[in-house]
């Protein structure tokens, strides 16, 4: 009888396991399926509106042809400019003229690559001044999807491929690692992160003091510090405070370094792993961060004038 | 006399009512000027090292002189003259009796006189932070030619400016493009804002020195830090003002023809 009795316990034992294993399947097919579906819809989504962002572009192509002769102009006179130091002064911060042509070409390929997905950003305080927020919010669509990637530069997407292709030239003479290169690609994505996570604190803040405009610039003038590595802003020997105060600022306080210095110096093998997972921290966390404040801000949109 | 003196004041006064927003504009140039700064710095770390003609106190003074330069050259308010001319807003000047160049030229001058104050005090602070070695001028003559080639680039600047917004006369959408372009992007790296022009290569600097960039803000600091001889001077001072000569015709030809082109769209 107790033998009988163990075996249908252990039965039933059997059975709720396989229950349980069902359940955790099916939820887990029907979370990932609804993933899969919600991806491919804000993909959908995000093509709608940069075929939209495009088509206004080249509508205006002398325009357009304006401005990428611009962007070009001013990276290969930076490039150029760069080179004739570098060789000049034989080495900058120790660094060689490859190496600094490097960390040039790195800050690049994030700085072009989020000016391409966040070009919407720039117009945002229009719709928040103007109430048109309102149309956003009522759509089945994340609004801070849409205020972020509403608008993808095209000018920015045609300088990209030439970048990136320049950025893998000039790494290959340099003869990395594969470690160092795997490690290059992750912090650029983080890079991205950091990026990302700075535009959503960019546009709730500009919910709550409806100014955006200058923030965005000030941070892309900070950015540009990052055209260089970090080491250069340092003054040995003497202002020991402010070379403490403005390297600190400029790597943690803003994460110019994080973000533009520390994939190249990974690449070059110059990073230590502390720096690595460090960085990882950073975008991660800021990223949350920045999203609970979204939440905060979105609370406090007033739809004044709509 | 007495009205453009008016739209100066009124012009202050603008740009004083949206403090932040002028304000905002000062941080950026400092924080441009910080990435030129610690470069070079960088690059003249060694004790004694001479580049491209330069010691450590001439070149720091370059860069802080490009402060005051910069402030005093390259802020100008008649970026909007392509804005207005688009928006058909030139129509509400043209019938009043101000001669338009005299008016955003009193306006340029009220916006240089608080930008050049502000990057008075900017260089100041940043002499403290940064205590970097200067190089002054002692030769009275040098300070006044430097001076002239400051008046001479003005001018030659706020009649580029007038020059390319003239573009929206035809193009009315492609006025802040032309600006990005030639104001912003070949002026940034060819007047010397950046870096100064030495660095390139001799047959590469004779080219640029044929063109009016250079004369906007390398020129100026050239003659301060006199390393410029008498033969360069002049040299420099007749192409200056053979360009001054060719910017005033073209834009009294290119305007001419504007107008007529000007159908006042938006009004």
């Amino acid at each position: 009888m107790e033998d009988k009795e163990k075996l249908q316990i252990n039965n039933y034992k059997l059975q709720i396991v396989d229950l349980y294993k069902l359940f955790i399947t099916r939820i887990k097919s029907v979370e990932l399926k609804t993933w899969i579906k919600r991806l491919g819809f804000y993909i959908k989504i995000w093509w709608m509106m940069s075929k939209n962002a495009f088509m206004m572009y080249f509508n205006q192509k002398s325009i357009l042809a304006i401005f990428l002769a611009g962007k070009i102009f001013r990276f290969t006179f930076f490039i150029i400019f760069l080179y004739f130091l570098v060789s000049g002064s034989k080495g900058l911060a120790g660094y060689n003229t490859n190496q600094i042509i490097f960390f040039f070409l790195s800050f690049n390929v994030i700085d072009i690559t989020s000016q391409f997905l966040f070009r919407e950003v720039y117009r945002f305080r229009t719709l928040v001044v103007s109430g048109d927020l309102d149309l956003i919010l009522t759509k089945p669509i994340n609004p801070l999807f849409r205020i972020l990637f509403g608008g993808a530069d095209v000018i920015d997407l045609i300088t990209i491929p030439p970048v990136v292709a320049a950025t893998i030239y000039m790494g290959a003479k340099l003869g990395p690692s594969a470690v160092s290169v795997f490690l290059y690609i992750l912090l650029i994505i983080n890079s991205l992160l950091i990026s990302t996570a700075f535009h959503i604190l960019v546009v709730s803040m500009a919910i709550i003091t409806l100014e955006i405009d200058h923030t965005v610039m000030i941070f892309r003038d900070l950015s540009r510090l990052g055209t260089v590595p970090i080491d250069v802003f340092k003054q040995p020997l003497r202002g020991f405070i402010t070379y403490v105060a403005l390297r600190g600022f400029i790597t943690y306080v803003v994460p110019i370094g994080i973000m533009l210095s520390f994939p190249a110096k990974a690449f070059l093998g110059l990073l230590d792993w502390n720096s690595v997972i460090a960085s990882f921290v950073f975008g991660i966390t800021s990223i949350f961060m920045t999203l609970r404040f979204w939440n905060f801000a979105i609370k406090k949109y007033t739809s004044a004038s709509s | 006399m007495n009205k453009y003196l008016q739209v100066g004041k009124i012009s202050l006064r603008q740009e004083i009512a949206y403090p932040i927003n002028f304000i905002m504009w000062r941080v950026r140039n400092v924080i441009q000027i910080l990435l030129v700064y610690f470069l070079w710095d960088a690059a003249f770390s060694s004790p004694g090292r001479i580049l491209f003609g330069y010691d450590r106190d001439k070149i720091l003074t370059y860069i802080f002189g490009i402060m005051l330069v910069r402030a005093f050259v390259l802020s100008s308010k008649s970026m909007d003259v392509a804005g207005e001319i688009s928006r058909g807003e030139l129509s509400n000047s043209l019938v009043k009796p101000i001669n338009y160049f005299k008016y955003w030229l009193s306006r340029d001058l009220a916006s240089k006189v608080l930008n050049l104050l502000f990057a008075t005090i900017e260089i100041v602070v940043l002499y403290f932070v940064l205590k970097p070695p200067v190089f002054l001028q002692g030769n009275l003559l040098l300070i006044f030619l430097f001076m002239s080639s400051i008046i001479f680039a003005i001018l030659l600047f706020t009649i580029l400016l007038f020059i390319v917004s003239s573009v929206t006369f035809w193009a009315p959408e492609a006025g802040w493009g032309a600006h990005f372009l030639l104001t912003v992007v070949i002026v940034e790296f060819l007047s010397g804002v950046l870096f100064p022009l030495d660095v390139f290569p001799l047959a590469v600097q004779k080219i640029i020195n044929l063109t009016p960039f250079p004369y906007l803000v390398f020129f100026p600091l050239q003659v301060y830090l006199g390393k410029l001889t008498s033969p360069e001077l002049v040299k420099g001072f007749v192409v200056d003002a053979l360009w001054l000569i060719v910017f005033m015709y073209f834009l009294n030809k290119i305007w001419k023809k504007g107008l007529k082109a000007y159908e006042g769209y938006g009004r």
